[in-house]
């Protein structure tokens, strides 16, 4: 187990490491910030001198060596845009964020396991096909669409809700639904088929045979071995997450990461880019180590694995 | 005539097995990939011809079916040539993902070792980061344009053919008949591309119908937040992008385009199962 | 035995490890262990053994598949090039081999004609014009019809798939041809019909064959020499007809005892007690004795080397091959 652990972690590592990598080669060999920042008509010593006093004049690999020292201090620079800490300005904007994921998430695994698990012990119900008819549409209507229509019923048409901005827990309604309902039949189709494969095996018509009541055999069999895979599903979905705020945070002027991201990425505001993408990435290795870990605990199996 | 005396009289002018939702799906996608491919005799304007006249027109106006936007613009024309530009990019970039992902796959069977750690490594890094965050970054620094956009969706879900290329191909090798080629004395070019290849061909297409429409997804979601296709060019996503602004006073303008991408998505999943079930020799 | 020398084998070993558990403990596996033997043009060598004997491991070695961890092979007196250089590749037009498993060992997706003829294509064999003919005849050499060339591998039956393994093998006319266990998976009335055609073929073209099977009964069949494995090391080996008359190793007389002769009783036969071998736990001393019925102290301590009981033979046993001087290399 100790091994199991120790070769996550390492690997996690490794993967922080590589998105640093890439987050500094793509950011700064992209396009000249200076340029950027000044505008065309500023002279040449005032380039220089902003060059200067970003260290951007230095060789490529010294950046690159001071930025890995500088982030393991913990220092991700300054935004260019209003000199503060990008830091402090990507965490001031964390709760605002968690404010629609979380509730999101809790939506998702909320209702759609609990109804991909009722689907599949009553196969062809009104439920069973409201759980796929939502599956397929939230895989194929995407999430712009989803919120625009939700804000043209809601708030153009009925009137009843805000159509953007941030303040009260209303003004949250609809970005979470935006971002949950996709996720929601998602996960619900998923489970449904996971819970329908278990029921199948042989090991739960032998619980079944033996007399164990129905009941008991759903809960002491079927769910511990359903969860295997759907755990996997649950640590892939908090990227999806994370895009999908980006893009609700957007239609719905909500002051969080996402929203941030997209105007750091037009102004060119390199350290704020760079510490987001860092943080994102942060989120999914450590919910990723999160899964492989539970992934052991579940299935005891995989711990024993060889490596060879 | 109702609509329950329509339907079973169509089911028999369907070939056999072949299941309405289906029919639906492969005309719509017909449909679609006509659009693409004749849209310069089907649009009944240029897309950037403005009438002043009738601006933010309604569906229905003669001569603008499906209204103007807020220039002028015939929407019917913008969104045959938006179904055009959309699904180039996704073909485009379906394609480079496959190549891409499979070479890598086949490369990581066939040397192991390191150059195997670090294809995986490069799986691993691309799980680690959404990939509509990472696309965000390079387009908005680079600048977009369109073949850097067909690029880097090239990038998306190169993971999967890869590691589906690469275990296909080490069973293969293992104890099959690719190890009986190499035995024959074959190049390592012959065993891939004679063998290899073919036998894992129709595994890597189901692959591609899933690959597909959440490419669609993806570079419509870039084009509605601006950074995918630029204006005056126009794809479906960036449509709804811009027709947002207007969504009290002339809704069609952002409906059109979002109704087109949400059934063409639809009609790949419903025909790409149907295929999936069909071709996947996992399945059968 | 005035025929030249084509397969040589000198001390071969090849170990497998594998890493078991969390704690990471590699465990050894000694596959093939110090095996040499010699092979002339145009005689066959069968190689006996049970399952996990290494036979088929040492099979892939003398094709220079699997690489030898110590020894070497000479082919026609020279050391085998690497696995999958350009040199090794060329080779395989004068060593082929026939798979146990003939419907993995082709390709579902090509017809059997295209596949007997890629030898052909790979090795430049013959202008493309001449190849189709080439192809047919090699088709009616194994028992073919020619019209069968169109048909896919599952389309054919199990012996007729094996037909067209040997004839894709045979299409560069190699100097050897190693089987691994090439009737094993086809039906028992299937499997005479084969053998025979391999005999035949054998003698037809001067074919230097090794054959590896785990039923002595097929090998007598075809066998010049027999050489029998027990755990990755040859025990004994010797010219056929004497293994069979007069086996020496008490491993073969159990093995020779337990074919069913007519008017022999059944009670004759030599039953094996004990665990089948496991080559990851490979006993001390004489991998055999746990389950020899003529164990002495001796076998539970040391490694019996080959000797020379008479000329031509080789027994590795403590108790039945005397003191007879060891084989030399």
């Amino acid at each position: 187990m100790l091994r199991f652990v120790a070769l996550r972690l390492a690997r996690a590592l490794a993967t922080v490491i590589a998105v640093m990598t890439f987050a500094f080669v793509v950011l700064r060999l992209s396009g000249d910030p200076a340029q950027v920042m000044l505008g065309p008509d500023v002279p040449q010593e005032a380039v220089e001198a902003f060059r200067r006093s970003w260290g951007l004049d230095a060789p490529l690999w010294q950046q690159y060596l001071a930025y890995l020292g500088a982030i393991f201090r913990g220092d991700f620079g300054v935004s260019m845009r209003d000199h503060s800490p990008a830091l402090a300005l990507v965490l001031e904007r964390v709760p605002a964020t968690l404010q629609l994921t979380i509730p999101a998430l809790i939506l998702k695994l909320g209702l759609g396991i609990p109804a991909g698990v009722y689907a599949a012990l009553h196969r062809d119900s009104l439920i069973d096909r409201g759980v796929i008819l939502l599956a397929v549409a939230g895989f194929t209507i995407p999430s712009f669409v989803l919120g625009l229509v939700l804000v043209l019923i809601f708030a153009v048409t009925l009137g009843v809700l805000p159509s953007g901005g941030s303040g009260t827990w209303v003004h949250g309604i609809l970005p979470t639904l935006t971002i949950s309902i996709g996720g929601i039949g998602v996960l619900a189709r998923f489970s449904r088929s996971a819970m329908i494969e278990v029921m199948g095996q042989p090991y739960i018509r032998t619980a079944a045979a033996k007399g164990v009541k129905w009941r008991n055999v759903v809960r002491g069999h079927a769910l511990p071995n359903a969860a295997v895979p759907i755990v996997t599903l649950v640590g892939f979905m908090v990227g999806s997450l994370i895009a999908g705020a980006v893009v609700v945070e957007t239609i719905f002027s909500w002051p969080g990461i996402g929203r941030l991201l997209i105007v750091s990425v037009s102004n060119r505001d390199l350290a704020v880019v760079q510490c987001i993408l860092l943080l994102i990435a942060a989120v999914m290795v450590v919910s990723n180590l999160v899964v492989d870990l539970l992934y052991g605990a579940l299935d005891p199996r995989l711990r024993a694995q060889p490596t060879t | 005539m109702a609509l329950a005396d329509i339907l079973p009289r169509t089911r028999r002018l369907l070939p056999a097995g072949l299941p309405v939702s289906v029919a639906l799906s492969l005309f719509w996608l017909a449909a679609m990939l006509i659009c693409a491919a004749l849209a310069d005799l089907l649009r009944p304007y240029p897309i950037t011809r403005m009438d002043l006249a009738a601006r933010l027109a309604p569906p229905l106006t003669p001569h603008h079916w499906l209204g103007t936007d807020e220039l002028g613009r015939d929407v019917l024309s913008r969104l045959i040539q938006s179904v055009r530009v959309s699904l180039v990019i996704a073909f485009g970039a379906t394609i480079l993902s496959a190549v891409f992902g499979t070479t890598l796959g086949f490369l990581a069977a066939k040397a192991r070792g390191w150059v195997e750690h670090a294809v995986v490594m490069l799986a691993d890094f691309q799980a680690a980061l959404p990939f509509l965050i990472m696309a965000l970054a390079v387009l908005a620094f680079f600048g977009s344009s369109m073949p850097l956009l067909v690029g880097l969706m090239g990038f998306y879900g190169w993971e999967r053919y890869a590691r589906i290329a690469r275990g296909l191909a080490i069973s293969a090798g293992a104890q099959g008949y690719a190890a009986a080629v190499v035995q024959l004395g074959a190049s390592p070019a012959r065993v891939y591309l004679r063998h290899i290849l073919p036998n894992v061909a129709s595994t890597l297409i189901v692959s591609m119908t899933l690959t597909f429409p959440e490419i669609v997804l993806m570079e419509s979601g870039l084009s509605f937040l601006g950074l995918g296709v630029q204006p005056p060019e126009t794809s479906l996503g960036n449509m709804v992008g811009f027709g947002r602004d207007y969504l009290t006073t002339a809704p069609w303008i952002m409906l059109a385009p979002a109704v087109v991408i949400t059934l063409t998505t639809l009609s790949i999943s419903l025909a790409g199962d149907w295929l999936r079930d069909r071709l996947d020799p996992t399945i059968r | 035995m005035s025929r030249p020398l084509l397969l040589e084998a000198r001390d071969l070993v090849r170990i497998y490890r594998s890493r078991r558990g969390l704690t990471g403990a590699v465990t050894e596996v000694r596959a093939v262990d110090e095996v040499s033997l010699k092979l002339r043009a145009g005689e066959t060598l069968g190689i006996v053994g049970e399952s996990g004997s290494g036979k088929s491991t040492l099979g892939r070695m003398l094709l220079g598949l699997d690489p030898a961890q110590g020894g070497t092979v000479l082919f026609e007196g020279m050391p085998l090039p690497r696995f999958g250089t350009p040199i090794w590749r060329r080779l395989r037009s004068r060593m082929q081999m026939v798979w146990q498993d003939p419907l993995s060992a082709l390709d579902r997706r090509l017809t059997v004609a295209a596949q007997i003829r890629e030898p052909l294509d790979i090795h430049r064999i013959g202008t493309p014009e001449e190849r189709p003919a080439r192809t047919a005849s090699l088709m009616t050499a194994v028992g073919l019809r020619a019209d069968q060339g169109g048909r896919y591998p599952h389309e054919l039956s199990g012996g007729q798939r094996q037909r067209v393994v040997i004839a894709r093998a045979l299409a560069t006319n190699p100097a050897l041809l190693v089987c691994d266990e090439p009737v094993s998976a086809l039906d028992v009335s299937i499997q005479a019909q084969v053998v025979n055609l391999l005999r035949d073929l054998q003698g037809q073209k001067g074919l230097g064959m090794v054959f590896i099977s785990h039923d002595l009964k097929v090998v007598r069949n075809l066998a010049d020499r027999v050489a029998v494995m027990y755990l990755g090391r040859i025990v004994e080996e010797g010219p056929a007809e004497q293994i069979f008359a007069e086996p020496r190793h008490p491993y073969t007389q159990a093995l020779v005892s337990s074919i069913p002769v007519p008017g022999r009783p059944l009670d004759a036969r030599i039953l094996l007690q004990g665990e089948p071998p496991n080559p990851a736990a490979r006993p001390p001393g004489c991998a055999f004795h746990p389950r020899c019925p003529l164990a002495q102290g001796l076998c539970r301590t040391r490694v019996p080397a080959l000797r020379v009981p008479e000329p031509g033979r080789a027994v590795a046993c403590h108790v039945t091959a005397g003191a007879q001087s060891p084989v030399a290399a």
